[in-house]
Order: C-alpha cells, then structure tokens, then sequence
C-alpha cells in the first residue's frame, strides 16, 4: 500500500486514482484515517512520480484538513497500515486539528553578495576558503534572522530549510494571512538592491506536521 | 564574476520547493520487523521507513540530528 496522507476519521478519499492506478482508498480508526493506495510492486521514486504524487496531495488538501505522509511510504497490507494508524491517532488527531486553517509557504531569499555556496573568488589559502565560508553562513544567519522576524507577525512557526541558492524557510501561515506575508516579503525584497526573494505555496504542511507523529509502534 | 545572483523563475522555484517538501518532509511511518527461521524469532529492527534526500541524511548524521 502507498500511503498519502493522515485526515480526519469522516473525511473520504477523493474521487481520483493515483499513481497505481488504483482508486485511492480511506482506512478508518476511530480518531483518524489514512488515504492510501493499492500498490504491488515498488515504486521508482522518479520526479515524475513525485510530482504526481504532489499533485494528488496538493489536491486533497484543498478539500480536507490532512498531513501529508512522506513519499514514498509503503507498507505491505491494509492491518500493516491500519496498526500504524491505530499506534499514531491520538497524536495524529491532535496535530490535524491544530494546523486546521494553515498552510505551508518556502521563503526564498538571496542577496547579491550572497554566493552559490561557500564563496566563487578563489581561496588563496586554507585560512582564506574558511574565512569565506564563515561570512558565508554569517551572512545566511542574518538573512534567517531577518525573514523571521519579518514574518513573524503571520507565521506561527518556522523552519528553516537546507540552503539551496541562499536561505529557504518554511513558515506555517493561517491561509488567511498569506497575502500579506506575500506582500512583506515583496517589500522587503525592494527594500535592498540585489536582493531576492521568492514566496511558494501555499503547500500542504509537509514540514509542520510535528514530531510527535513518529511515535514507534 | 557578477555579484548578481541568477534571476529565479517563480514557477521553477514553486516546483522544485514542492518536490523538496514531498520527499523531505511529511510524516515518518515508524516500524518493526521481527526476522524467524521456521517460527523461531532471531532477529529484531526497529524500522523508520523514511526516503529522504541523500544530502539531508548526511547532514543530519554530521550535526547527530533528525532532517526538517
């Protein structure tokens, strides 16, 4: 079975077939269920397959309040999932009714003088590379500080990502908020020449959906 | 070399956040096996079926902590 995602034990799968094939299906417990899909044999995993996959999770979370399950989570029977559920509920439950209204939106943010990683001037010397990476991440820091306290009027919590082209933070924002956090972060951007930034989102709170949701069975 | 950084692509961004997301966050499945020759039970895992990045891994080893 492929999993897709944690919602509330009265919500249904939606009408659509996954990356199977299949018809998605819902596997109840009493304070939670679980959408999953019929899948025999492994999946590859592809960025075709993930961005399916996302597809379908982007899609039901318009409809229900949910926690996306990590992709590609698979597990050999329906009792095999059902256990799990049964094990995790309690916490699952507790964490679909908090982030109930949220979304997850990516801050991406880069300054001119920011480079690619660890500095593109050649290092004379060892002492010269590790006093650039230094700045680097000093600079980065500052970025990190700077965007959260920028958003966090909206954001009522905030991760920071691994750095891909200059910092990435994930915030979880009520939906209705988003505007202006966009609009914040646009502001700020124009405040400094050179600087970028990008809003993504909003997203199923892939990274908000708690640590208590790991507990072993 | 310019100071500027590449121009981003709102939609590039948006697609490459989102897969980052799909396979480096989300809800980790925790398990068990228990591995028995003709009904003898010999050998126990505790399992965290987790596909993440290879990168984030590595990281989060280095720093003895878990991925975002």
């Amino acid at each position: 079975m492929l999993l897709y995602a944690v919602v509330a034990a009265d919500a249904n799968a939606p009408e659509t077939r996954g990356l199977n094939g299949h018809r998605l299906e819902t596997i109840r417990s009493a304070f939670a269920a679980v959408i999953v899909e019929e899948c025999s044999e492994g999946l590859g995993a592809t960025g075709d397959e993930s961005r399916a996959f996302a597809e379908i999770i982007c899609n039901l979370a318009a409809t229900t309040s949910m926690l996306p399950i990590r992709f590609p989570t698979m597990l050999p029977t329906r009792s095999a999932v059902l256990a799990q559920l049964q094990a995790n509920e309690a916490a699952w439950r507790r964490r679909l009714t908090e982030l109930e209204g949220f979304s997850e939106v990516v801050i991406r943010a880069q300054e001119a003088e920011t480079d690619d990683e660890f500095g593109t001037a050649p290092a004379s010397s060892g002492t010269t590379y590790l006093l650039n990476r230094a700045a680097v991440i000093h600079r980065r820091e500052a970025s990190v500080a700077d965007i959260s306290e920028l958003v966090s009027t909206w954001a009522r919590e905030i991760k920071v990502l691994r750095p891909q082209q200059g910092v990435r933070l994930a915030c979880l924002v009520a939906d209705a908020d988003i505007p202006q956090l966009r609009d914040a972060v646009t502001t700020w951007q124009q405040a400094r020449s050179g600087r970028q930034a990008v809003v993504s989102g909003p997203w199923p709170v892939f990274s908000f959906v708690g640590d208590e949701e790991a507990v072993s069975s | 070399m310019s100071d500027a950084p590449e121009k981003w692509s709102d939609t590039q961004v948006a697609l490459v956040d989102l897969i980052d997301r799909v396979i480096g966050g989300g809800v980790v499945i925790t398990g068990e096996v228990v591995l028995g020759v003709a009904g003898v039970d010999l050998v126990y895992l505790g399992l965290q079926l987790v596909l993440a990045p290879a990168h984030e891994v590595e990281q989060s080893v280095a720093l003895g902590g878990r991925s975002a």
